[in-house]
């Protein structure tokens, strides 16, 4: 099928939040808070960034340049995954935030009509449950510990209101044209569900409802958006015929 | 923190060989990370993580000591005695 501007809006901006996302990880290289946790950590970024490659291809043939020549209100990411997270905490909330959601934004295309689009997601959604698994199992671990609990919770209170931004609907059409299987809405319903199910588990009150100042879908960028861009295209501002 | 110890096994016939150890708080945290560590290119296709706590370990000594020539059964003393006595006598 040729796939309409919505599905294709659809796409970009998930491919965005992946390399948004798999960039920040990639902070952590060789400063993870410990040896094992910097491998487990940076292999996921690895794979965020193996993500947002396979849904740029979907999209272009010169991956490159949509990944890292376009000008900052060109991009769709949520800002969510363009935050620094230059600390552990909030590293490790925005992965779990992150994550949650994009479990279920990947099950919402395995059975999409755009067939290499549900070729792509079928794929990650392997590589996916690893990454909620690694998430939630660490969250769990530190918030059951009083000083792990102290640093999280401001940070889980502060961040998690910002990742309904990733259900933000390109189109009505797309659940009618089969590109997706499950609406945003009900994408963002089961968010809030599993999120709110975990913040339960260790009495963590958040107001999920609460409305973010993040329009990052529309093409506005948050504040930590240059600094990450300016990372992110150092190679190949220094080399435009870079091979990766 | 805990240490594991990580044997993988490739398909085939090969045994479980170690392949390392991890650090880490839980059970479930040590198989992530193991996973990561030394299995995220697909090295084996079965794992086992094992705290090293329920290790039982023997003593090195007492494995030294066992080393003993008579325990070589390769046969090479018996050729070489066959090699040294005078042809038709052995």
């Amino acid at each position: 099928m040729v796939p309409t501007e919505e599905a294709r809006e659809l796409v970009l901006a998930f491919a965005d939040d992946e390399l948004c996302v798999g960039q920040n990880h990639s902070w952590w290289i060789a400063v993870g808070p410990f040896l094992e946790e910097d491998l487990a950590f940076t292999s996921i970024a690895q794979d965020e960034l193996g993500h947002a490659r396979a849904l740029y291809s979907l999209l272009t043939d010169d991956v490159d340049h949509l990944a890292y020549g376009r000008t900052p209100s060109e991009y769709r990411s949520a800002h969510i995954a363009e935050f620094l997270c230059h600390d552990w905490s909030w590293a490790l909330v925005r992965h779990v935030l992150h994550d949650i959601g994009e479990q279920i934004r990947w099950s919402a295309i395995t059975d999409s009509s755009w067939k290499e689009l549900a070729h792509t997601a079928q794929r990650a959604l392997a590589e996916e449950h690893f990454h909620v698994q690694h998430g939630l199992s660490l969250m769990r671990r530190l918030l059951s510990n009083e000083d792990g609990r102290r640093r999280l919770e401001p940070v889980i209170v502060e961040l998690a209101p910002y990742g309904r931004e990733y259900f933000v609907d390109p189109g009505h059409g797309l659940v009618d044209e089969g590109v997706l299987t499950m609406s945003m809405a009900d994408q963002e319903q089961e968010w809030v569900k599993q999120v709110s199910g975990l913040l339960d588990e260790f009495d963590i009150p958040v107001d999920l409802n609460v409305e973010m100042p993040a329009f990052g879908r529309s093409g506005v960028r948050s504040k930590d958006f240059d600094l990450l861009h300016d990372e992110m295209t150092a190679v190949i501002r220094i080399d435009p015929k870079a091979q990766w | 923190m805990k240490t594991y110890e990580v044997f993988l096994k490739k398909e085939g016939k090969d045994p479980f060989s170690h392949a390392g150890s991890v650090d880490a708080p839980d059970d479930e945290l040590a198989l992530t990370y193991a996973r990561e560590a030394y299995g995220r290119r697909s090295e084996g296709d079965q794992m086992w993580v094992v705290p090293r706590s329920v290790i039982i370990i023997a003593d090195e000594t007492e494995l030294k000591m066992a080393d003993r020539k008579h325990k070589h059964n390769d046969g090479q003393l018996l050729a070489e005695l066959r090699r040294a006595a005078p042809r038709g006598e052995s």
